[in-house]
């Protein structure tokens, strides 16, 4: 067993809306992710990919704020720890992210050159202009990108090359975790094969230790990443292998997304054409039972009473639901 | 270099299809008047005259500078040549001054007064906005209100009530005119300083007009960027606070430059009601005193100065802006 | 549509702004039903009586009478007519006259009017004093006849046969009548203006009449606008071309221009409220125009409005239902806009002079001009013009917070 690069212990998080509402939008989530592995995060839209990967970082802003649980990154629990503190030796160095947005994720109005100078002197305040220059430009050279990027503004860039100078900001410091958040669902078909290799790259390369995909496309992360979580409402409802994910899910959940038709995240908003019926709860108010309940089809009255916990199965598997794995199978078998 | 030609070429074009488009208007407008609008125009004027030759006379001198007894492209000819001379006609209410002279002796008075203080308007209040943007809490809270109240305060109101307060109340500035009645225009000190006073309330009515509405577009422009997906980006790359800050301001602040192109008409219309309270002697008491003295030919001119003024203040802006914004450059090189 | 008002009402900006629009329209809708005067009627001859309760010094004589013995009664009396600025002056022309200063008792009022009644000479000017300032003496001394005369007023009627006065009244230092029990007590909380009309009646009026031409005003330039930037975005091509290079052209051109020569060429005797409000509503509709034409196409291929396309469903079926619900709040919030730049712009164009003419209707422009031009602001009348500003200024702060409001409950990233 590898050395554990980043463990996250029943971590909660939530927004506070101007109406001061609370929305969990990350509930007691746990995962662990080790030295030359890769996790990938599946789900739909709006149930908190996005929010559990800003979490991750220990780094706060309203309306985004910590309630409660454990991050720690290369054995330093980093919750708690003072915010500057963090800012300052975590971001970037032991953590990095590349949002989902990546097409907007660089300043307009500034040369990709002089935000590597911002970033590198956010940490290291006396680095001279030419050094940064001079890594800069070899560390681009390596991940396939012409050194010309450095001078250009971001709005001179096209789409694809933007996604992988994102990218390789992201992991010039040489953090030991990459989170990548849907790093390529607004691109087209090439531009994402390109992105995931550059990716697989970066790990291969040792320029990363570990790194967490998210998508909410559950079949792409097959052949992507080791590791697979599934999340829903703000939990985790299924962690496996990738292969045991994809081809033998347990949830239900894990199931429909499998039968899911892919629709772009960026599609109309309220007119999702899935496979599953119905809705995601309501983060404001979430249900006191299984979360699924509403939508799954082998739902129990037992279901909307009890809150259900994750429970283990066997190969190191967990899933959450309040069938035993052996019940889950024979109903899946008559279907 | 060849992007900044073609953006400054298209400029320049719509320049001077829009002074075309100020011509033409000018031309047209008085001529849609029902019947004939030379005698409409001179019967306004005469009403109160009794000697019969004076109309008479009033009513020809019209027919020949509109030249209405030629067919229409001989008119506009005429009417193209006369304004290349300079020729404006002849006031009714000044009679027999030149309209010209009277635009030359007024359009220094509101250039060098509107320009200044829309500009001082401008800076002042996108300081505020981005105070009140930051600072959020607190000052935000004050600064607002405050500034939706005075930029709801009609040009001429707030013209007023410093007139009352510094003028009146306090006696510390002259109430109106541009400069002491008793004083004879020179370039003596007693005189500029005279002017100089004159200049205060005026000059801070039409700043003050400015700054509010200034602040609350700032304010939601710098609170817009602070929400872009760069400012999460350099965040989580531990990038400063007060770094960021910088970024958010020059990128709101752009976007504050073309709204002074799109807004400079609207506020310089307010500027010349407000001149009008204070009897100041720019082109706002001369459209005043022009519409009393139902002297269309110096309406007229006056109108189409204040769009000629218009047109290039929004020209000069747009050129300046092409150069201090990089996605111009971007946007047109890629086309 | 309820759950965007229902957010609206939890928004405190969009209520405030409501509330006081409410408030305002109240006092426009009930104020007529308890003051029936016509708005533009003169009830006073002269300019701008201040504001306060106005008692006819005639129905006083005829009111009951009561005694009243009042300590404070004579101190008013005297403070009444000479304030502390009276005094002051009075020692100034005494010591210009030559009285050392030392024996004038500016307390004193006995001492200082022997002294005034003494030596005041009407036709004496010193050294550096101003005609105004001499004619100025002469008034107070005027002012100041029988001030310390502490005797009846008697009130005499002609005989209707000798034309001799007799005397049928006499009004004692201590009578007193009850202002209830005077026939005749008028309120003017406001004053009057210039022409001598009651300021309130005239502002409430003028408040109805500027919101109805800030909501044809609105109207206009919102169907201008909603018709164009439907026809551009939609349509686009050449279409769109066209009318963007107009909206282009109308933005660079100020409108007030535009404003300034209309009204011009209408003239005087045909521009009613109505048609001001027009012109205001054409030649102000590029913003919505703009705005609406921007959703339109980010809406144009959107994916019910390409069902809707394949199912054949007409390009009226289309924008009506299709397109205008998701571009309703926009032109709501463009609207809301409208009606208050469209008070502005008559207020502005009245003062210029080409507002709607003036014998029929009150608007808030045309109270702002007159105050102008009878010198309200330099002559400190302020109940003249302040109360019109305040009015503007309220609505337009109130439209504009219900707008912010909206507009942060439709875009949520405006939040506080
Ligand atoms: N800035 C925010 N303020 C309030 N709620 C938010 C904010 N961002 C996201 N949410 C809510 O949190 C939930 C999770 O959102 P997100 O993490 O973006 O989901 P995902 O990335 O899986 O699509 C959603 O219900 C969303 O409405
Ligand atoms: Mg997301």
């Amino acid at each position: 067993m590898g050395k554990v690069m980043l463990e996250v212990r029943e971590l909660t998080t939530k927004y506070i809306t101007r109406f001061n509402e609370d929305i969990y939008a990350v509930d007691h989530v746990s995962l662990k992710v080790e030295e030359g592995k890769s996790l990938g995060i599946a789900g739909e839209s709006g149930c908190g990919k996005s929010t559990l990967a800003l979490s991750l970082m220990g780094y706060y802003f309203p309306p985004l704020y910590y309630t409660s649980g454990d991050i720690i990154i290369n054995e330093r629990n980093i919750s708690g720890m003072d915010p500057d503190e963090v800012r300052k030796s975590i971001l970037g160095k032991e953590i990095a992210y590349i949002p989902q947005a990546a097409m907007n994720a660089l300043n307009p109005t500034q040369k990709v050159i002089n935000f590597v100078e911002d970033v590198i002197h956010a940490h290291e305040p006396t680095a001279t202009k030419k050094d940064i220059y001079d890594m800069a430009r070899q560390r681009f050279e390596i991940l396939g990108l012409p050194a010309e990027v450095l001078q250009k503004y971001s709005v001179e860039l096209s789409g694809g090359m933007k996604q992988r100078t994102v990218i390789a900001i992201s992991v010039i410091l040489g953090p030991k975790v990459l989170i990548a958040d849907e790093p390529s669902s607004a691109l087209d078909v090439t531009s994402q094969k390109m992105v995931i290799k550059m990716l697989r790259d970066l790990m291969d390369r040792g320029m990363i230790k570990s790194m967490i995909f998210i998508t909410h496309e559950l079949p792409l992360l097959y052949n992507v990443t080791d590791d697979i979580m599934v999340m829903y409402a703000g939990q985790m409802v299924e962690h496996a292998t990738a292969e045991q994910a994809v081809f033998d899910p347990l949830h239900p959940y894990a199931r429909g997304l499998m039968g899911s038709i892919i629709v772009p995240e960026s599609g109309l908003r309220g007119h999702k054409l899935a496979a599953i019926p119905g809705v995601p709860p309501n983060l404001k108010k979430p249900p006191s039972g299984c979360r699924f309940a509403e939508r799954c089809k082998y739902v129990t009255p037992t279901c909307r009473a009890v809150s259900v916990n994750m429970r283990e199965a066997a190969n190191d598997r967990e899933y959450r639901c309040i069938f035993a794995e052996q019940e889950l199978r024979e109903m899946y078998k008559n279907e | 270099m060849k992007g900044y030609r073609k953006y400054f070429g298209a400029k320049l074009i719509w320049f001077g299809v829009t002074l075309v488009a100020a011509f033409m208007l000018n031309f047209i407008l008085p001529r849609l008047m029902p019947g004939d609008p030379v005698a409409v125009i001179t019967q306004r004027v005469t009403q109160g005259m009794t000697s019969q030759t004076g109309v008479q006379k009033v009513y020809e001198e019209y027919a020949n500078l509109f030249g209405t007894t030629k067919p229409m492209h001989e008119q506009f000819i005429l009417y193209m040549g006369n304004m290349l001379k300079g020729d404006l006609g002849t006031s009714f209410s000044q009679y027999p001054r030149p309209v010209s002279d009277i635009i030359r002796s007024s359009v220094w008075w509101t250039v060098s007064l509107q320009f200044p203080a829309i500009i001082v308007g401008w800076l002042l209040g996108n300081l505020l906005g981005a105070l009140a943007a930051y600072l959020k809490k607190g000052w935000d809270k004050v600064l607002m209100p405050v500034s939706i109240f005075v930029s709801n305060l009609p040009a001429f109101g707030s013209a007023i009530i410093l007139l009352v307060i510094f003028g009146v109340q306090l006696s510390l500035l002259p109430t109106s005119g541009g400069y002491g009645f008793d004083l004879i225009p020179n370039f003596s000190f007693r005189f500029i300083w005279s002017v100089f006073v004159h200049y205060q309330l005026p000059f801070w009515s039409i700043v003050l007009i400015s700054i509010g509405g200034q602040a609350i577009g700032m304010r939601s422009m710098a609170i817009y960027e602070l929400n872009a997906d760069y400012v999460k980006y350099a965040r989580f790359l531990g990038i400063k606070d007060r770094k960021i800050i910088g970024y958010v301001f020059r990128n709101a602040m752009l976007p504050q430059i073309t709204g002074l192109a799109l807004s400079i008409g609207t506020m310089v219309g307010g500027a010349l009601v407000a001149e009008t309270i204070f009897s100041y002697p720019g082109l706002g008491s001369t459209i005043f005193s022009a519409v009393m003295g139902q002297d269309y030919p110096l309406i007229s001119a006056t109108t189409l100065i204040i769009t000629l003024m218009v047109l290039f203040a929004t020209f000069a802006i747009e050129i300046l802006y092409g150069f201090i914004d990089p996605r111009i450059k971007a946007a047109q090189t890629e086309q | 549509m309820k759950h965007i008002l229902h957010e609206a009402f939890r928004s405190p900006k969009f209520v405030t702004g409501f509330v006081i629009f409410m408030a305002i329209l109240a006092l426009v809708v009930f104020y007529p039903l308890f003051v029936t005067d016509h708005p533009l009627a003169i009830i006073g001859q002269g300019t701008f009586f201040p504001p306060g309760i106005y008692v006819s010094v005639y129905d006083t004589t005829n009111a009951p009478q009561y005694t009243m013995m009042l300590p404070e009664a004579e101190g008013n009396r005297i403070g009444a007519k000479l304030g502390d600025v009276e005094r002051e002056a009075m020692r100034e022309w005494l010591i210009d006259f030559g009285i050392p200063r030392a024996e004038i008792d500016i307390d004193d009022t006995a001492k200082l009017m022997t002294l005034w009644d003494a030596y005041y000479d009407p036709a004496l000017r010193f050294q550096g004093m101003t005609s105004a300032r001499q004619k100025y003496f002469a008034r107070l001394d005027a002012s100041l006849e029988g001030l310390l005369v502490m005797e009846p007023r008697v009130i005499a009627v002609p005989n209707t046969e000798t034309g001799a006065f007799e005397a049928s009244q006499s009004i004692e230092l201590t009578d007193f009548v009850n202002v209830n029990e005077v026939a005749n007590v008028r309120v003017l909380p406001l004053g009057t203006d210039n022409f001598g009309r009651d300021m309130l009646t005239q502002l409430v009026s003028a408040i109805g009449t500027s919101l109805q031409i800030g909501l044809v005003a609105g109207t206009v330039a919102t169907l201008i606008g909603l018709t164009l930037g439907l026809m551009a975005g939609y349509i686009g091509g050449l279409v769109d071309d066209v009318i963007m290079f107009f909206t282009n052209l109308f933005t660079a051109i100020p409108g007030i221009v535009l404003l300034i020569l209309i009204s011009y060429s209408i003239g005087q005797e045909n521009r009613g409220a109505v048609t001001v409000a027009v012109v205001i509503g054409v030649t102000s509709w590029v913003w919505t125009t703009r705005a609406v034409r921007a959703q339109v196409i980010s809406l144009r291929n959107r994916d019910h409005v390409n069902l809707s396309k394949l199912s054949g469903h007409s390009i009226f079926h289309i924008i009506f239902a299709d397109i205008l619900p998701y571009i309703l709040s926009y032109v709501v919030m463009a609207f809301i806009l409208q009606i208050s730049s469209g008070i502005l712009a008559e207020a502005g164009l009245s003062i210029l002079g080409l507002g709607p003419k003036t014998t029929d209707v009150p608007t808030l422009g045309l109270m702002m001009r007159w105050a102008m031009i009878y010198s309200a602001h330099i002559l400190n009348k302020w109940w003249a013009f302040f109360p019109v500003i305040v009015a503007i200024a309220l609505i337009s702060f109130s439209l504009n917070l219900m707008n912010t409001g909206l507009d942060q409950v439709f875009n949520p990233a405006l939040r506080e």
